[in-house]
């Protein structure tokens, strides 16, 4: 059976571009054939095997009864060989929170941006564990594609820990087929003290140009600060930045310049993303922490700022408190928004309110925000919208925003991940919420975050955004004592 | 504490349908009570509802009467805007101090006229209207609130605040009733005991963000939504989007809003009744228009009660409601136009997306924080879920003797469960005080009866618009010119509410003031509201048998909403039938008999044990009837309650007591075989054994004739050993017979028999029973695997706390309603059963060492030939009707009879000990009047016109008819019917009967409806037909 679909209908109905379905059509993920009037024609059975793949209720269907049917043919489907249960051994968890508790009432699933994908949600994971069926549970690239930004957590009525379960499934999983970019960045990072492996000499060096630049232009007698002994703060670096971006470093510099930090640079070990975190590898995500409290030892430093990204806040400060819990009396870890902050209200440095005209609004990073919020007890969300708003007058929320906000899709490794077209479609809800709120400047305060929204959604869905960091829009703002922003 | 210092008042907290019932019920058995009531009218929650589940009753209708009947009960006194501060003392003697919020309106003066409020210039949110809608500072709760009074609201009236201000309601109050210088009182009461039915506060779901409730206009409570129905409310029953007025096309109904929920509050429990008012909701808004769109989101559909099941199957098939397993996350709005977004996951694991125009969050029920403190200071125990801790045993009873309670203060609960509750903890407060009965009560005397006889009719016609429900359709200011010109007619009046107590108190006055002699009411049905009107007439001083109603809202307003212009023709026609009738009607003298200060109990289960030890207590004599060998009934199979008490080591108290009590007779082996005579003079015939016959005078009668179980013949029940029912089960399980102590996988199946189209019906207490068992396997040996089959799991308000309990002991849950059945099936030495699962939809198999079967609990087959003796009906499932479901859940339409426990409907323990309570709480309060007025609307014999023929004898469905024969003056032999007036129930069929006109109902005579039907003929005689 043939049917004839419109690009912009098919998109609504996945809540994709239309990009998005030219994409697929184009990649042949959705074999069509171009009809007549803007129209292509699918075979029914194409268009029923893409809602299978999104987890989606065909909303065409041959005949009314289909609905019944599909459930009657998955029944006498030959693949589906009964699952026999019994006592489980060496189960994936042994908290009856991380499945036992759960209601099966599907809040979760409703919640998931990703539900669907491979026929799978958080409610099927939660069972599949539950029911002892671990071995398909670890094959399943499904929790490798969640980015774990914990939106069915705060869904769920019994509190289940699905973050956790998820953790305990990566960790599980056999470190060969973890997707290789993650397994990568792990590795390298422990054996060469960051991600991409970058030579010390070739970083110094890039450190010591940029400062001379940086003292040329905006801030005169600027010296780049490495390993500088009793500076109060240390300050770690996302490997991706000095490799890819190594201007934007100079943005927070700017800012220390300004309110005249006292900081430094560990000339070894600098990396503070933490990809263990993604990969379930406890030891990798204690063996990165334990190396930052040892340079604030080794440099004497009073506070530690880790600015690169949301998870690796959540990471050092989930390790600091799991197993260094000691370190934390010794240092302070700021987060961005606790060091902007005290900038600001100490008057340590000042922001021009009007530079920046267009709708403006603030995209919840889900460590800083909800993953914070539930494992610390705070979540970082007024402090971005004072910081945010300073600058931004005209500024609009997206709905639902704070502890409820979306993710942007790439978080929990999916940016390096392999799975961009899940990666995109789990995007596909932010990028609604943007469009509808009517933004032109998105305001984030995580890498990937900012990857995703600038680089992918905007231009899968023609969002025609501005992303920029929270620092960044600090930096851009920051007026100097003679009155005039750098 | 010596008998002789006890007082003979008791104090009721709480002005709800459970404390009104409870004041009601100890009052007529001969104590004072004080009904405390926080805001300034009593009522409860029930008056802002727009329908009752599951009759479908108009909730303000329901109520209206016993709001009437507490409001001038003579021995009930009402402390509105009043508070307990704190209670010291024991039971039976209990200091209770209570601090009363000015009202600013002296009580005495206030006359209700409005002028007040029209011209108050502050308007606030209405919180009787759930705030859709606004009041004034100067208000009353709801146009028919006992006590009918104004009162200022403190917060926000002007002059209050500042006293330069305003003031325009003292300047224009016509009695001068309203005084800024009311200040607050304390007051010190005696009583002898306290029911405490503090009630509930709705869940407040702005406090979580997800649902957007606060934010968007167009998600509101369940609470809301009826107040958006009721036609009473403030739209008029017109429901719109409130974002922008337009029609609603599509509603979502999202469960478990505040309950079931430890994320977004504190509420584990589930609060019992939403799933049966949503889907309430659902049909009143399908039933106004059926196009509509309607969802209801759920977990698991919890219509445990009776006739609840069938109400929901019909919502599903008959009106359309969409049913839809799957809880919503949160509420998102899609666009800026007011249409709502939900994205969840179907059934069957798949996404959809819905777009509504209209959420409806169905809040649950909790208890003010104000009520836990106060309970914690006068130190009664709270559960977990901050409810009143009690025991199922005693299930009102708090843990201070003397201090009872009910309603939904002892947990989520209904309206019949609250009122049930209401009666248990006046069965309770009754016996407890017995010894003191009728020391503090103000005796009853209505004023002497005026003679009409030999007046002319002057007939007054009270026409009621009941709010919307008859004035929206019906031209009432059309009737009341029409019945003003009808002859005898002196006096027409209209009122917003004929059933309010203001008016009631206006009718005495006119009657009076007007020497008014016969009363014409155009408003709802005699069958709820006749004995309010009749009480009035009396009190007014005239016989209250001269006294008419004609139905103009239930037969008229309601089914002819689409035709205006005829209802109002026919509210004339129905009108005028009953001024012709009233004009030709004479007063009767009800018949007055002594009461026999005794009661038969049928049924020697919990049920009946209960109550008979609670009317002995009352000091009635009982007799107490068995028909096996052995007292416990269908208890003597239970180990455990739901929250975990041993039943075996109650029971045994129980009998003991029963056995030591000296005025309970018990027979054992005894069967009913014949039943005569009537309320207050039953004789009953029973059989004991083999033994002679032998009869029973009593003045009451409580059927607690309990039930039986199901025998499966499903699942391989009977020829695998391996499968048992669960009360076989629970005996192995207590003997650790091999099969149990050796098994390692145990497999529950809930439903069986139950549920299906034989059965339509749920058994109740089949769900949490097998979790109690699982729970106990699980924790003997905790490596056993357990799994329980089910289709919805029912474990209703506090319950809730053991599905969680054996979901984190690892409890494995299975849902089949979606894929069928198990299926059994012998394997090696075990049982294998194959069922799929509900969120993976994949076989599953289990090798089960035993599978339990949850059997149906089953109405007794004696029921029926009980049913035939004593008059009462039956329900489709075989348990006996009671007369209301709502309001009188033990009561039967025939007087004297009452019924409690399983022989109702399947239910837990607690249930069926509250409601042998509430059916002696009745029984006690008819007991306690010693004699009983008859309706003297019953059958005369005409010896002119009666030759004798017999024929009405064999139709008499109550036997009151029997053949006399005599001689008359010439030596003649005659036959003639002798009526027996207190058999009688004046159903009329002798009437009916008779060929020869020579027996008449009186207050139905022939030509008595002769001349309602010419009246109601009259305009269409000229109407010629054409042959």
């Amino acid at each position: 059976m043939i049917y004839e679909i419109k690009v912009n209908e098919l998109a609504e109905e996945f809540g994709v571009h239309r990009n998005t379905i030219r994409n697929w059509i184009n990649s042949g993920a959705l074999p069509a054939q171009e009809g007549p009037g803007r129209r292509y024609l699918i075979q029914w059975e194409d268009y029923k095997q893409l809602c299978d793949r999104y987890g989606r209720e065909p909303r065409i269907s041959p005949e009314p009864s289909a609905r019944t049917e599909t459930i009657q043919a998955r029944k006498e489907a030959p693949a589906l060989a009964p699952v026999r249960l019994g006592p489980k051994t060496n189960p994936l968890y042994t908290l009856p929170t991380l499945a036992d508790t759960c209601l099966t009432c599907g809040s979760c699933a409703g919640a998931c941006p990703i539900s669907g994908v491979d026929d799978l949600d958080p409610r099927k994971i939660i069972r599949m564990a539950f029911l002892g069926l671990d071995e398909e549970l670890l094959a399943s690239d499904w929790p490798w594609k969640c980015t774990m930004c914990g939106k069915c957590e705060i869904a769920c009525p019994m509190n289940v820990e699905i973050l956790q379960l998820i953790q305990r499934i990566r960790s599980r999983r056999d470190r060969d087929k973890i997707p290789p970019p993650i397994q990568k960045g792990v590795v390298t990072c422990l054996e060469k003290g960051n991600n991409l492996g970058i030579p010390k000499d070739d970083f110094l060096a890039l450190l010591k140009e940029l400062g001379k630049d940086l003292a040329a232009t905006a801030c005169p007698g600027f010296v780049t600060p490495v390993d500088v002994r009793g500076a109060r703060l240390l300050v770690t670096i996302n490997s991706k930045e000095p490799f890819v971006e190594p201007d934007n470093l100079t943005w927070w510099w700017k800012i220390f310049h300004a309110a005249g930090e006292s900081w430094t640079i560990p000339s070894e070990n600098w990396e503070g993303v933490n990809w263990g975190l993604h990969s379930g590898d406890y030891s990798a995500i204690r063996t990165v922490v334990k190396r930052i409290i040892d340079n604030i030892e080794r440099l004497n430093c009073k506070a530690l700022l880790l600015p690169e990204c949301g998870h690796a806040y959540y990471a050092t400060r989930y390790a600091l408190e799991r197993w260094f819990p000691e370190s934390l009396q010794q240092f302070k870890i700021y987060t961005v928004f606790d060091l902007l902050l005290e900038y600001l209200n100490e008057g340590r440095i000042t922001l021009n309110p009007s530079l920046h005209a267009k709708l403006t609004t603030f995209h919840d990073s889900c460590n800083y925000g909800r993953k914070s919020l539930k494992t610390f007890g705070h979540g970082y969300f007024d402090e971005a919208r004072t910081i945010t708003r300073t600058c931004c007058k005209n500024y609009v929320e997206l709905i639902p925003t704070e502890e409820e906000n979306y993710c942007c899709g790439a978080g929990g490794g999916s940016w390096a991940s392999p799975f961009s077209a899940e990666r995109v479609f789990h995007g596909r809800i932010k990028a609604r919420q943007i469009s509808e709120s009517g933004a032109k400047v998105v305001i984030t305060s995580c890498h990937n975050c900012k990857d995703q929204l600038g680089k992918s959604l905007n231009r899968e869905f023609n969002l025609d955004i501005e992303v920029q960091f929270l620092w960044e829009l600090v930096a851009n703002s920051l007026v100097t004592t003679g009155g005039q922003t750098p | 504490m010596s008998e002789d210092t006890m007082i003979g008042a008791v104090m009721v907290i709480g002005g709800g349908i459970s404390g009104m019932q409870a004041a009601l019920d100890i009052a007529d058995s001969g104590f004072f009570v004080y009904l405390v009531e926080k805001t300034g009218a009593i009522g409860g929650a029930m008056p802002q509802y727009n329908k009752v589940f599951p009759t479908n009753d108009c909730s303000m209708c329901i109520i209206a009467p016993k709001l009437v009947e507490c409001g001038r009960h003579a021995n009930i006194s009402i402390m509105t805007l009043s508070e307990v501060i704190d209670i010291s003392g024991r039971a039976g003697d209990f200091h209770v101090r209570v601090s009363e919020q000015p009202r600013y309106v002296d009580i005495n003066k206030c006359i209700a006229c409005g002028q007040c409020s029209a011209q108050c210039p502050k308007s606030v949110d209405d919180s009787f209207n759930s705030y859709i809608a606004k009041r004034k500072a100067i208000f009353i709760k709801y146009p028919q609130a006992v006590p009918l009074k104004y009162q200022i609201d403190p917060a926000a009236c002007l002059r209050l605040k500042d006293p330069d201000s305003c003031g325009i309601c003292a300047d224009i109050c016509p009695p001068g009733a309203i005084d800024f210088d009311h200040q607050p009182q304390k007051h010190e009461i005696q009583v002898g005991a306290v029911v405490m039915a503090l009630g509930f506060q709705t869940f407040d779901p702005g406090k979580a963000k997800v649902w957007g409730y606060g934010v968007y206009p167009n998600v509101i409570t369940s609470l809301q939504f009826e107040r958006y129905l009721a036609p009473n409310g403030p739209t008029d029953g017109v429901l719109a989007r409130p974002s922008d007025g337009k029609p609603v096309k599509k509603i979502a109904f999202l469960q478990c809003i505040g309950s079931r929920d430890k994320n977004h509050c504190n509420n584990e429990y589930c609060s019992a009744v939403c799933c049966m008012y949503a889907i309430k909701e659902a049909v009143m808004v399908k039933e106004a228009n059926p196009e509509l769109d309607v969802s209801i989101f759920y977990i698991d559909m919890r219509t445990p009660g009776k006739e609840f099941d069938r109400y929901y199957e019909r919502a599903r098939s008959e009106y359309g409601v969409k049913f839809i397993r799957s809880r919503i996350h949160g509420v998102e709005p899609k666009g800026g136009k007011g249409d709502l977004r939900l994205h969840y996951s179907s059934v069957q694991g798949k996404q959809v997306e819905e777009i509504v125009d209209l959420v409806v969050l169905s809040v649950g029920l909790e208890t003010p924080d104000s009520m836990v403190k106060l309970a914690e200071k006068i130190g009664i125990h709270m559960t977990p879920d901050r409810f009143a801790s009690i025991s199922a045993f005693m299930p009102v009873h708090t843990s201070k003797k003397g201090i009872f309670t009910c309603g939904a203060f002892n947990g989520p609960r209904d309206i019949p469960q609250s009122v049930i509750g209401g009666s248990a903890a006046a069965a309770s407060a009754v016996a407890l005080l017995t010894s003191v009965r009728n020391t503090r009560t103000r005796p009853i005397a209505p004023p002497a009866e005026r003679d009409v006889r030999l007046q002319s009719p002057k007939i007054g016609v009270f026409i009621c618009h009941c709010g919307t429900n008859i004035a929206g359709v019906i031209d009432v200011s059309e009737v009341a010119a029409f019945a003003a010109t009808l002859p005898q007619v002196v006096h027409v009046e209209r009122n917003l509410f004929t059933c309010a107590q203001d008016t009631q108190d206006l009718m005495i006055q006119q009657i009076k003031n007007l020497g008014l002699n016969r009363i014409v009411v155009a408003a709802c049905t005699p069958r709820t509201h006749e004995p309010l009107f009749r009480k009035t007439l009396k009190s007014a001083g005239i016989n209250e048998y001269l006294f008419e109603m004609a139905n103009i809202r239930n037969q008229n307003a309601w089914v002819h909403s689409q035709d205006p212009e005829a209802a109002t023709r026919k509210a004339k026609d129905l009108i005028r039938m009953a001024v012709v009738k009233v004009t030709s009607l004479t007063a009767l003298k009800p018949l007055r008999i002594p009461i026999t200060p005794s009661a038969l109990i049928i049924g020697g289960g919990v049920t009946g044990m209960t109550a008979a030890l609670n009317l002995a207590k009352q000091g009635y004599q009982i007799h107490l009837l068995e028909k096996t060998s052995q007292l416990g009934g269908n208890a003597l199979h239970l180990f455990q309650t739901w929250n975990g008490e041993h039943v075996p080591r109650y029971l045994m108290g129980l009998q003991e007591e029963v056995n030591n009590t000296p005025n309970i007779e018990i027979s054992y082996n005894t069967t009913v075989t014949a039943v005569t005579g009537h309320v207050g003079d039953f004789t009953t015939t029973i059989r004991s054994g083999t033994s002679r016959k032998r009869t029973i005078q009593h003045g009451v009668a409580i059927i607690t004739t309990g039930a039986k179980r199901y025998i499966p013949e499903e699942y391989e029940y009977g020829k695998i050993p391996k499968v048992v029912a669960s009360i076989e089960f629970d005996k192995l399980h207590m003997h650790n017979e091999t099969r149990v102590a050796n098994g390692k996988s145990f497999v529950f199946i809930q439903c069986v028999g139950s549920r299906n189209q034989e059965r339509p019906y749920c058994s109740k207490s089949c769900c949490t029973h097998s979790i109690q068992s699982a729970i106990k396997l699980k924790k003997e040996v905790p490596s056993r695997q357990i799994y329980i089959l089910y289709r919805e799991i029912r474990t209703y308000g506090q319950r809730e706390r053991i599905y969680s309990q054996a979901r984190e002991l690892g409890i494995i849950f299975i849902n089949y309603e979606l894929h069928g059945p198990p299926k059994i099936s012998r394997e090696d030495t075990g049982v294998l059963v194959e069922v799929w699962d509900h969120v993976l939809h994949r076989p599953l198999e289990i090798k089960a060492d035993m599978v339990i079967l949850a059997s149906a609990t089953l109405a007794s087959p004696e029921a029926v030939e009980l049913a035939n003796l004593f008059k009462l009906p039956l329900n489709a499932d075989g348990f006996f009707q009671e007369a209301h479901a709502k309001l009188r859940p033990v009561e039967f339409n025939v007087d004297g009879v009452f019924v409690a426990g399983l022989a109702h409907y399947p239910k837990p323990l607690e249930e069926s000990i509250s409601q042998a309570l509430a059916a002696a709480a009745k029984a006690g309060r008819l007991l306690a009047r010693k004699e009983i007025a008859l309706e003297p609307n019953t059958a005369l014999v005409d010896p002119v016109l009666c030759d004798g023929c017999g024929l009405c004898i064999d139709t008499c469905p109550y036997r009151a008819i029997s053949l006399v024969e005599y001689l008359d003056e010439a030596g003649t032999p005659l036959k003639t019917v002798a009526i027996d007036q207190v058999l009688c129930k004046g159903c009329g069929i002798c009437q009916g009967t008779c060929p020869k006109r020579g027996v008449t109902i009186a207050g139905f005579t022939y030509d008595q409806i002769e001349a309602q039907i010419d009246a109601a003929l009259m305009d269409a005689l000229p109407t010629e037909v054409t042959p």
